[in-house]
């Protein structure tokens, strides 16, 4: 008995180290390598470590355009999440509120167009943006991005608001408020975690979306994770240590942001909504 | 009635002129451009199944299908096995969970770029230091020149993003099991592998069901982990489904080509989904 636990210790803890290293181990490989000179990340027998930001230094010299990308991909996702989550939050308060059977048929059919690959759509979007003149617009990113969450988003939002009961809001009309002043005064601020939940997805979504990225800006509108592309394309040359500190640039706000919004998102959803 | 059918249709206006203008419109007219000839700045002629019947005849795009179904399943069933053994683990009850579910989300932060400049660096066929830790035992990956090796490498990228996501649906599903079964079996004397058996397994069916249909049509869509390794190379192995309508539709300009490959993959991504379903209803059936 006591053998067998022992073994079960040993066993959790080489599967929890197993975890460590899967989950963690390339994101802590690129950020470290980050600072450090190019002639100790490619020596594998090389131990020790010279701190330098000599890798930034380079990349703020010869990549510009990457943190152009950077402020780039910062506006399209305020953008996307601002839009999809202002419109799943209307579209959840409406499917949670107002229950008939063809409200029910097109909830489910919201959810039901995104089996659709997001690559098909391109096809016939291409096209239509550039006769439109959006070809390489931020404004196209924040649109397909915050399309794509929207059933998502709205789904999060019914469940949300499903949970704020509905004697509250008819309490405020028998008061003579108007639906309007009801959304604004009284469902919003309880539903401000539900948001915050959507807001994340379309966050982490936007900053790190790749194919509409590439099938729809070139110049203007391009997003960090293209110039990284980009940077990972120059076959013959490629600078690893210039190319980690990018990634590491890319990549710490979402993780820092996931992280931190993670707990937010936890307490607020057992704090539940009537504390408000 | 406080929110009537007028209120609920503002309400709706905003998402649904999103879907209808993104994706509901743009989808018909796929369909209808799946019929045509039709290339870029051209006007379409209808054509009928003849954009059908070329990818049909067309070996590349048995190649780019065969590359994908085979790559997911493989990806699905990976994720499936991982996420739940460690949702398992989980459950058993571990020191510092908070910190350890932290750790297991963190590449779900992790866009699909840089996840490809990690791994391409950890498996880098001569100067990668996963490379140099593998080549003893024969498991380096030449993943620029060997196609399977290629599809490997985006197999890997692959479960190591999505890995996150099919986990927290099967821990979620393990966590809302309730404790007293489990307290029941081990009174009757139940060893932890007949706990897993004959308790876990079978009440998560319906949440594994969940995570690989959501799994299969997502993974269907692989796109990234590809073009930014292999770009579908050397000559075309490689080559997934949407890589195979990109080329189709943005490079060798047929866009009715392009079109028709997108309902094919619809209709793929659909077919095996089924297969799942019918699979498990089956597998249900036998238990009860």
């Amino acid at each position: 008995m006591r053998a067998d636990r022992l073994l079960g210790r040993a066993g959790k803890t080489v599967a929890l180290a197993a975890i460590a290293l899967w989950s963690l181990g390339p994101i802590l490989m690129v950020v470290s390598a980050s600072f450090r000179p190019d002639r100790e990340i490619f020596d594998p027998g090389q131990h020790s470590f010279t701190f330098t930001l000599v890798n930034y230094a380079h990349l703020v010299s010869e990549w510009p355009q990457f943190f152009r990308g950077l402020s780039n991909s910062a506006l399209v996702t305020a953008g996307a999440a601002l839009l999809a989550t202002f419109a799943s939050a209307l579209a959840g308060y409406a499917y949670s509120r107002l229950r008939r059977r063809w409200m029910a048929a097109s909830a489910a059919a919201m959810v039901f167009i995104r089996l659709i690959p997001p690559i098909v759509l391109t096809l016939p979007l291409f096209p239509i943006i550039n006769r439109l003149h959006l070809a390489d617009t931020h404004l196209v990113l924040i649109l397909l991005y915050a399309t794509f969450f929207v059933s998502l988003g709205t789904v999060v939002m019914r469940t949300f608001f499903d949970q704020i009961p509905r004697e509250m809001d008819e309490a405020a009309v028998v008061d003579g408020a108007s639906a309007w002043q009801v959304i604004r005064l009284i469902v919003a601020p309880l539903a401000a975690q539900g948001m915050v939940a959507v807001a994340i997805f379309v966050v982490v979504f936007a900053w790190n979306e790749y194919l509409f990225a590439f099938i729809f800006t070139a110049n203007n509108a391009k997003t960090a994770p293209l110039v990284l592309a980009e940077m990972t394309g120059a076959i013959d040359g490629v600078e690893w240590g210039v190319l980690f500190a990018a990634t590491t640039l890319h990549l710490i706000p979402v993780l820092a942001f996931v992280i931190l919004a993670q707990r937010k998102l936890v307490d607020g959803l057992t704090a539940g909504a009537t504390k408000g | 009635m406080l929110l009537g059918v007028r209120g609920a249709g503002v309400l709706l206006t905003p998402s649904w002129l999103l879907l209808g203008l993104v994706i509901v419109l743009p989808a018909a007219y796929v369909f209808w451009l799946s019929f045509e000839q039709s290339s870029f700045g051209q006007a379409p002629r209808f054509v009928g199944l003849a954009n059908y019947v070329t990818i049909l005849n067309d070996p590349y795009f048995w190649r780019a299908l065969r590359n994908t179904v085979v790559v997911v399943l493989a990806v699905v069933m990976i994720e499936i096995v991982l996420g739940l053994g460690i949702a398992v683990l989980f459950a058993a009850g571990i020191p510092a969970r908070p910190i350890w579910l932290a750790v297991m989300l963190a590449p779900y932060a992790v866009s699909e770029v840089a996840a490809v400049v990690m791994w391409r660096f950890l498996l880098d066929p001569e100067t990668g230091p996963l490379t140099h830790l593998l080549a003893p035992l024969g498991l380096a990956l030449d993943w620029a020149v060997v196609p399977s090796h290629g599809l490997a490498l985006a197999g890997i990228l692959s479960v190591w993003l999505h890995l996150p996501f099919t986990f927290v649906i099967l821990y979620a599903a393990r966590l809302a099991l309730p404790g007293q079964i489990y307290e029941a079996a081990r009174v009757d004397g139940a060893s932890a592998l007949q706990q897993f058996r004959l308790l876990t397994l079978p009440l998560l069916r319906p949440a594994i069901l969940v995570a690989m249909l959501f799994r299969t049509i997502t993974g269907f869509r692989l796109f990234s982990e590809v073009w930014l390794t292999t770009q579908g190379g050397p000559a075309r192995s490689t080559e997934v489904a949407a890589i195979y309508l990109y080329l189709e539709g943005f490079r060798y300009d047929s866009f009715g080509v392009a079109a028709a490959t997108g309902w094919m993959m619809v209709l793929a991504a659909f077919l095996v989904s089924l297969l799942y379903v019918r699979r498990l209803y089956k597998d249900m059936a036998d238990a009860g």
